[in-house]
């Protein structure tokens, strides 16, 4: 279950990050400066994330707390389209120069999605853990499907769902798939006891 | 195992990769990676031209005779021109909006001397390629403007009369500007007796052909088609008024215009090519948006009309 939803955040963090470009474009562009600005402000959400979701991993954590870390994401990409128009609108007027408008735009519209879906990895480390021994390979096994699952992600967005629907339309799609992933997390104790008995 | 890794290294070194296919005659001027693109200038030494790439192999961005530097080469090029034939009168606000070798703005400048001409290019190299290798020049009345064609036209507060629309990334038009809502937004600086002349490059119609006929025609009342000689080229023309244009009204226009301006084409045989869209309309086709626009897919799909 776990390992799904890994897979899944993994994926959804650049699947938004390709329909991040296409969402930009009418006000900005489509230059280099505009994907400069997107890959750094995600790269920025995913450490300050993975810096965060440590910390808070530590805090009594449990799959209950894991489901509103991503239902938070979940509800911001499900209202996406109500606030990316004027956001980037907004920006367009203002007019700050060819650089900083495209990455004030993607600071405002894809960085706190992208923080909470760097926590995501941290913390599912945290409960996956069931001992010191192995904790190694649980580790590597969520980096890895994390990866995968953003390789998975670009390809699909880029090759084909572009292709057959509107970007509004994928993105609320996106919100919606992690809301409903996220509900069970709710209601579930998936928590690994390790109980530190070293 | 190993020594199969040297032969490949080795067979690297002896033939390195092959930047150019050329023709013997043809020499590399300059390459250069811009910004935006790939951009090489070569010259055909036996032939005296000059071109502008901007892909390793095949496609042509521009092209020059060094004889005769101001004559229009590529057929398109000469065709946009029929939207002359268009205005009541003569233009006196134009705007193109990709420069490439200049070209187009040139002749316009150099046959309306008068009128104001407005050029938006992306790629500062490029512009400075086009000067430096293409005879391009600008003047007080022919600038060209760095930036976005789109944030442009958005910003704009000037109306044109003839808006040319030749934006290309290689062999594709920027998918922000093929959308309705770009349209729109070309509309709206647009006089009411302006015209938008659109190059589209289509070689075997495809999908993306029949997409932009039916995101023109969801924006503009009329589009008129220009078919090229060769394959695949297509320029479109769209006016903002409603009052429908026959081929006999634009072609006595065109040949009013060749007496006085006596371009070095022949303006009235361009334009008796002229077609409205009705043969090409297909409602099957998706109407391009902002938010779904699959230019590059498109591209490489065959029409489905029938």
């Amino acid at each position: 279950m776990i390992y799904f939803i890994v897979f899944i955040c993994g994926a959804v963090v650049m699947s938004f990050e390709i329909l991040g470009s296409r969402i930009l474009a009418p006000n900005f562009g489509n230059s280099v400066f505009v994907w400069g600005s997107l890959i750094s402000i995600f790269l920025t959400g995913l450490s300050a994330g993975y810096y965060l979701g440590g910390r808070i991993a530590d805090i009594r954590p449990s799959s209950r707390k894991l489901g509103l870390i991503i239902i938070a994401p979940g509800v911001l990409l499900l209202t996406f389209p109500l606030y990316s128009g004027p956001v980037s609108d907004w920006i367009f007027m203002k007019d700050i120069g060819v650089r900083s408008s495209p990455l004030l735009a993607s600071a405002i519209l894809f960085l706190v999605p992208s923080v909470f879906l760097g926590i995501v990895s941290p913390y599912t480390a945290k409960l996956m853990i069931c001992s010191l021994h192995t904790s190694g390979k649980t580790i590597g096994t969520l980096y890895a499907l994390s990866t995968f699952g953003s390789i998975i992600g670009t390809l699909v967005t880029s090759f084909y769902l572009i292709t057959v629907a509107g970007v509004s339309f994928l993105i609320m799609g996106q919100g919606i798939l992690l809301i409903v992933l996220a509900m069970p997390l709710l209601f579930m104790n998936l928590r690994c006891n390790i109980n530190n008995t070293e | 195992m190993l020594q199969k890794i040297y032969l490949i290294i080795f067979c690297f070194i002896l033939f390195p990769f092959e930047g150019f296919a050329l023709e013997p005659a043809e020499k590399l001027l300059m390459e250069r990676n811009s910004l935006y693109q790939y951009i090489a200038v070569t010259e055909d030494t036996s032939k005296h031209k000059r071109y502008l790439r901007n892909n390793k192999k095949g496609l042509i961005q521009g092209v020059i005779s060094l004889d005769a530097p101001g004559k229009l080469l590529f057929e398109y090029t000469q065709t946009s021109f029929v939207s002359l034939a268009f205005l009541q009168m003569n233009p006196t606000d134009v705007l193109f909006a990709g420069l490439g070798i200049g070209a187009m703005p040139g002749y316009m400048n150099r046959y309306y001397p008068e009128a104001n001409i407005d050029v938006v290019e992306i790629d500062t190299d490029i512009i400075q390629v086009a000067k430096e290798y293409f005879y391009f020049k600008e003047n007080k009345n022919l600038m060209v403007h760095p930036g976005d064609a789109r944030q442009f036209i958005k910003r704009s507060k000037k109306k044109y009369d003839i808006i040319f629309l030749d934006a290309y990334q290689s062999d594709y038009i920027p998918f922000h500007l093929t959308t309705v809502e770009f349209l729109r937004e070309v509309k709206n600086i647009l006089e009411d007796n302006g015209v938008v002349v659109s190059n589209i490059l289509s070689p075997n119609r495809n999908k993306f052909f029949d997409s932009m006929i039916m995101t023109y025609k969801k924006v503009f009342p009329y589009l008129y088609i220009f078919k090229g000689k060769t394959a695949g080229n297509f320029v479109f023309v769209v006016t903002k008024s409603s009052d429908l244009k026959d081929k006999d009204g634009i072609e006595t226009i065109a040949k009013k215009i060749q007496s006085l301006k006596k371009f070095d084409f022949d303006l009235p045989e361009t334009v008796s090519r002229f077609e409205h869209s009705m043969a090409y309309e297909w409602s099957g086709a998706d109407i391009l948006t902002d938010d779904f626009a699959p230019v590059n897919l498109y591209k490489y799909q065959d029409s489905e009309a029938k």
